[in-house]
């Protein structure tokens, strides 16, 4: 894909090589390449700082993170379990659904738990499900990628066909079916969509620019260095497609979240709390026709679904920015 | 002849978020009509940022300090942007850079031409248009039924051709040709370069040259004008600045060379890199690469003085001053 | 006009007819291209039957054994179950299960759905698929057209605050929840301003009397829409091609393009079907708007970041030397080399988009495949789920290669690598 096409690697590359040749250094070679890999994130950093998208959207992610963290706070110190849990809370003073009032911030739902309990809960495992994917398909996905780069012939070919068919997968009808099946809980269900992310599109990105990386000289330097295969995988190609794997791990989370939140939403997956399962209690329960009225049920649920898919898209673009110079604000 | 071209002390700088890169600095020449200009400068001098001021192509981040360039008599940036729109290509024309890419991938090279024919010349035909480019590649020596192929179909040579024969279209009074044969090899280049002269010569145009090749546009210019760092260090008749030259700049540039008509080589001969454009040393810029420089040098910036009917420098103390009386290097034997 | 110049190209030969640029060259591109398609139906069928073994097998690896499943179904009589044993093959060896499974799906049996008993899947999904094909369709045309447009501009604007809104709306809609979305349209659009139908495909109390089902009806909007296009598509191709752009080619070409809806619509009206076309169109409109809504945004921002790429080209830059209009520079140029990246993303993101859909008809109780397969999957109807699985994987192909065919068109490098740009 064009957009990705320009290099990432801001030069780094030829740069980390010097010290394989130069005696005069004494330092490990481990040092030198974690010096220089701070200076170049020190660098992407000030690029990445530049992008007001990026920003807000770390921002947003990390507000996130300081919510998710408060629920051991709160389940633990301040609010009595009985009433609050998420899953099995109930509050025998009210009537419910009951919109928002002093103890209950945010309204109860149907059956009585308390809906903010129910969002600080959530958002750790959203996070935990998020990522968890998202690496697991970059990982998998760049590894892949660097291979089929590298090696090229068959193994090229059969990553890049199994890239075609996996990328024309439609995920959430395959999910559906499988979901419906097995009900899935939140691990196997975020490892199934990494792995499912891993070997589509991204392995195919992915390969593009290691193959970039790959005709680069100092490839071929560090080959008549000596340096293994698999040496010069990790050592070379890996470190510059890192960029782009990180730009695609973003968007893998917003992915993941969606794709969470939708099953979730129509009860298919064996998981007992999350932002879509709270948005699928009160369909079921018939709340939705009415939904001026009952929009604590529906509307903080749904507005942390796409803001925190947002967020991490986000995020997302301002790595393009970084990855790619041309998108660059002027 | 009035002058066709005329840039007045132009100044430009490139806003960048480390500081301003000053890459056309108080610049003046002036162009008669069927006149060729060659311009020469160590990349980076700013050479393709004279050219892209002249068309009104400045990308958003640069700044006109001060400085006029007029059209046959008019302010090129006074005229409304409509207005600007019909001189482009009609009265100048230009050669890019990187002629390989000048041409848009998706559409066939004759139809970008004929685009450019019947934008310009509402009255004449699709059919004419296509006439014309026939017979423009038939000069620039392509083939006339390759013109419904695409670029990627193109050599690169044959690309460089089909983007003289597009800057030739409607017959402009001026041509811009940025490096018009950088990309080709040194016999086609020769070959291209005389066909364009032939062509120029032909029909009255005028034509500034850019090139780093000081034997290129020794071949083709009428005037030379010598850049350095943003600023223009000596400009006249092509015979006095190869012959006499009077800037060191330029005496040092020659000497490195023992004929100016033998081996093609680029510039950077000179001991020394040229400044950063965006802390120029003070004074005159050359300053700190010139066996001449004095105190004077380092502190006052030299104006574009004559030095002749048509010889103008930027220079303290030039090589050889007749009146000064003082040592006579050996530039002008 | 400058004075004492002489044309560029010496003796004007005024004679000389012009030139007939290309007869060749396009009989050639012809053959390129017919080689390229050929090659990509190759692999059109490779990998559908690719797709097809991994459905299977995947069936196969669920728990519980399926062929059991299938046949200790109560709705089932005795009689069919062993009949239907021996048609599915289950009678034998597990890779001869396998192969009857293909040969069944080449023969147009997939076996019997059990919700439906005794409707075989194959009918079920034959009649869902053109709901889904139009709804699809219609969708992804519109926000790709939508999102084109908007990416063009709010790229030409780079900035402007026209550009920054943009993108906070792009973004929202990019990542918005879209089940919820529907609801809030649901919600919006039927409940609060009563204007739109709420869901289904058809008002029942209207088609009663109605002396066609709605299949057929469907049909002939299917077929009508198509032959509208492709004339449509014509006119413009005719009007509008290459440099024949002049405000009264415009002028011709619309005129010509209101003709023929309206003829359609008179023709409609002639035959009696205009109501139920009507009727059939207001249900879509909140399907399509929903789909389209959560669509565009993506188009819109890879748009916008390709342009903002090809507007740095030297080719936009030579035209803009040119002395083209703006609106030509951006438009052919830029514009037009923009939209080839963002073609090949539209071809990845077929599949995303198809998951939407899934969502959507549910959602809108629209029933296409996409409701059928996940009331199958959901009342574990297995037959019904797989043949449902396998026929969106078939028209995800179709559409994939549909996308393809549009970009080596577009593209006229194609041709020649006979890879597209998707694959690197
Ligand atoms: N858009 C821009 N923004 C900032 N700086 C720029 C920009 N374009 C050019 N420059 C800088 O301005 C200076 C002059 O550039 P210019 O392209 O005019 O040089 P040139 O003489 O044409 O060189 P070459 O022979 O390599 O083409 C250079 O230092 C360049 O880095
Ligand atoms: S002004 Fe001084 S430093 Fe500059 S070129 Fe002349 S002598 Fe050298
Ligand atoms: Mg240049």
């Amino acid at each position: 894909m064009t957009e990705l096409a320009t290099s990432p690697d801001m030069g780094r590359g030829p740069e980390k090589q010097l010290p394989r040749f130069d005696p005069g250094i004494t330092e490990p070679i481990w040092k030198i390449r974690w010096k220089m890999n701070m200076r170049s994130l020190a660098q992407n950093w000030e690029i990445f700082k530049e992008s007001r998208v990026g920003m807000s959207g770390l921002i947003i992610i990390i507000a996130f993170g300081a919510f998710g963290l408060l629920w051991p706070i709160m389940i633990n110190f301040v609010w009595d379990p009985l009433i609050y849990h998420p899953v099995v809370g109930f509050d025998p003073m009210l009537m419910h659904p009951s919109p928002p009032v002093a103890g209950h911030l945010l309204g109860t739902d149907p059956i009585g738990r308390d809906i903010l309990a129910q969002l600080m809960f959530s958002t750790g495992r959203e996070f935990l499900l998020g990522m968890l994917s998202a690496v697991i398909s970059v990982v998998v996905g760049t590894f892949i990628g660097a291979m089929a780069a590298y090696y090229g012939g068959f193994t090229d070919t059969i990553f890049m066909r199994v890239a075609d068919i996996v990328m024309l997968f439609p995920f959430v009808p395959l999910l559906v079916v499988i979901g419906s099946m097995i009900r899935l809980s939140i691990f196997p269900f975020a490892i199934i969509l990494g792995f499912l992310e891993a070997f589509g599109g991204i392995t195919v990105i992915l390969k593009a620019q290691a193959l970039q990386v790959k005709v680069r000289p100092y490839i071929d330097a560090a080959r008549v260095a000596g340096g293994s295969d698999l040496h010069i995988i990790r050592a070379h190609i890996i470190p510059n497609v890192l960029p782009l794997s990180f730009l695609y791990m973003m968007f893998n989370v917003t992915a993941a979240i969606v794709s969470e939140a939708t099953l979730s939403f129509f009860g298919i997956l064996n998981i007992d709390m999350s932002w879509g399962m709270m948005i699928h209690t009160a369909e079921t329960a018939g709340y939705l026709f009415d939904f001026g009225k009952f929009w604590w049920l529906w509307a903080p649920s749904g507005f942390f679904i796409t803001l925190f898919c947002a967020a991490f898209y986000m995020v997302g673009r301002g790595l393009d920015e970084v990855v790619n110079p041309r998108l660059r604000k002027r | 002849m009035d002058a066709l071209l005329s840039v007045e002390d132009f100044t430009m700088h490139y806003r960048t978020k480390a500081g301003w890169v000053q890459a056309v600095d108080g610049v003046s020449f002036a162009l008669k009509r069927g006149q060729a200009l060659g311009l020469v400068g160590e990349s980076g001098c700013g050479k393709t940022s004279v050219a892209m001021s002249i068309m009104r192509l400045l990308p958003y981040n640069a700044e006109i300090k001060h400085g006029r360039i007029t059209l046959g008599g008019r302010d090129v940036y006074a005229m409304a942007s409509e207005e600007f729109r019909q001189v482009r290509w009609k009265e100048i024309s230009m050669i890019f850079q990187a002629a390989m890419n000048a041409l848009n991938p998706v559409y066939t090279v004759g139809s970008q031409i004929v685009e450019a024919i019947v934008e310009h010349e509402p009255e004449t035909t699709e059919e004419q248009a296509r006439r014309r480019v026939a017979e423009l590649f038939d000069l620039v020596g392509i083939p006339a039924d390759r013109a419904d192929h695409y670029p990627h179909e193109y050599s690169g040579g044959m690309k460089q051709r089909a983007v003289i024969a597009m800057a030739l279209a409607c017959n402009p009074s001026l041509i811009i040709a940025d490096e018009p044969t950088t990309a080709l090899d040194v016999i086609v280049q020769d070959k291209i370069l005389r066909e364009m002269e032939e062509i120029r010569r032909r029909i009255n145009m005028s034509m500034i040259y850019i090139s780093h090749d000081i034997s290129v546009i020794a071949e083709v210019s009428d005037i030379v004008g010598v850049m350095y760092a943003g600023k223009l260090m000596e400009i006249g008749e092509a015979d006095d600045v190869f012959k006499r030259p009077r800037h060191p700049y330029t005496y040092g540039l020659m000497h490195a060379y023992p004929s100016i008509l033998g081996a093609k080589r680029d510039l950077a001969t000179i001991p020394g890199e040229p400044p950063n454009l965006m802390a120029p040393p003070a004074g005159c810029r050359f300053n700190p690469r010139c066996d001449r420089a004095t105190d004077e040098c380092r502190a006052v910036e030299p104006k574009l003085i004559k030095a002749g009917p048509e010889h103008r420098i930027a220079c303290h103390n030039p090589v050889w001053t007749p009146s000064s009386g003082g040592e006579r290097v050996g530039a002008a034997r | 006009m400058i004075p004492g110049h002489a044309r560029a190209g010496g003796p004007s030969g005024a004679l000389r007819p012009a030139p007939r640029f290309g007869r060749e060259q396009l009989k050639a591109r012809v053959i390129t291209m017919r080689r390229y398609m050929l090659g990509r139906v190759g692999q059109l069928v490779l990998t559908l039957l690719i797709y097809m073994t991994m459905v299977y097998f995947l069936m196969q690896a669920m728990p519980g054994d399926i062929s059991q499943v299938y046949l200790a179904n109560p709705r089932i009589p005795q009689a069919a179950r062993l009949e239907l044993k021996k048609q599915l093959g289950l009678d034998r060896p597990p890779f001869f299960q396998y192969l009857s499974y293909i040969k069944n799906f080449f023969t147009g049996n997939l076996g019997v759905s059990f919700s439906h008993y005794p409707r075989p899947v194959w009918d079920i999904l034959v009649e869902r698929l053109p709901r889904t094909i139009v709804l699809f369709v219609t969708a992804n045309c519109l926000s790709f057209y939508v999102g084109f447009v908007l990416g063009r501009i709010i790229a030409w604007q780079r900035g402007a605050t026209v550009d920054r809104m943009a993108t906070v709306v792009g973004i929202t809609f990019w990542t918005a929840f879209y089940p919820l979305l529907s609801l809030i349209l649901i919600w919006l659009f039927a409940f609060t301003l009563n204007r739109l139908p709420l869901n289904q495909f058809i008002e029942p109390a209207l088609w009663i009397k109605a002396p066609f089902t709605s299949n057929t009806v469907f049909g002939y909007m299917v077929l009508g829409a198509s032959v509208i296009a492709l004339a449509v598509f014509l006119i413009f191709w005719v009007f509008r091609r290459g440099l024949r752009r002049t405000r009264r080619s415009a002028a011709m070409a619309w005129a010509m393009t209101a003709g023929v809806i309206g003829l359609a619509i008179w023709i409609a009206h002639a035959t009696g079907t205009l109501i139920y076309i009507w009727d059939i169109i207001r249900h879509m409109i909140l399907p399509v708007c929903t789909l389209t809504l959560i669509n565009f945004a993506g188009t819109m921002l890879l748009m916008r970041d390709s342009m903002l790429e090809t507007v740095q080209e030297d080719y936009v830059m030579a035209a803009r030397a040119k002395g083209l209009p703006d609106n030509v520079v951006r438009d052919r140029y830029a514009a037009r080399n923009a939209l080839l990246p963002t073609v090949t993303s539209l071809v990845l993101s077929l599949a995303s988009s198809m998951s939407g859909g899934l969502v959507t008809e549910t959602m809108f109780s629209w029933p296409g495949i996409g409701q059928v397969l996940f009331r199958a999957a959901i009342g574990n109807d297995y037959p019904l789920a797989t043949g449902a699985l396998v026929f969106t994987g078939v028209f995800l192909l179709v559409a994939h290669f549909v996308a393809d065919v549009l970009y080596a068109f577009l593209d006229p490098r194609i041709s020649y690598t006979g890879q597209p740009a998707a694959e690197g």
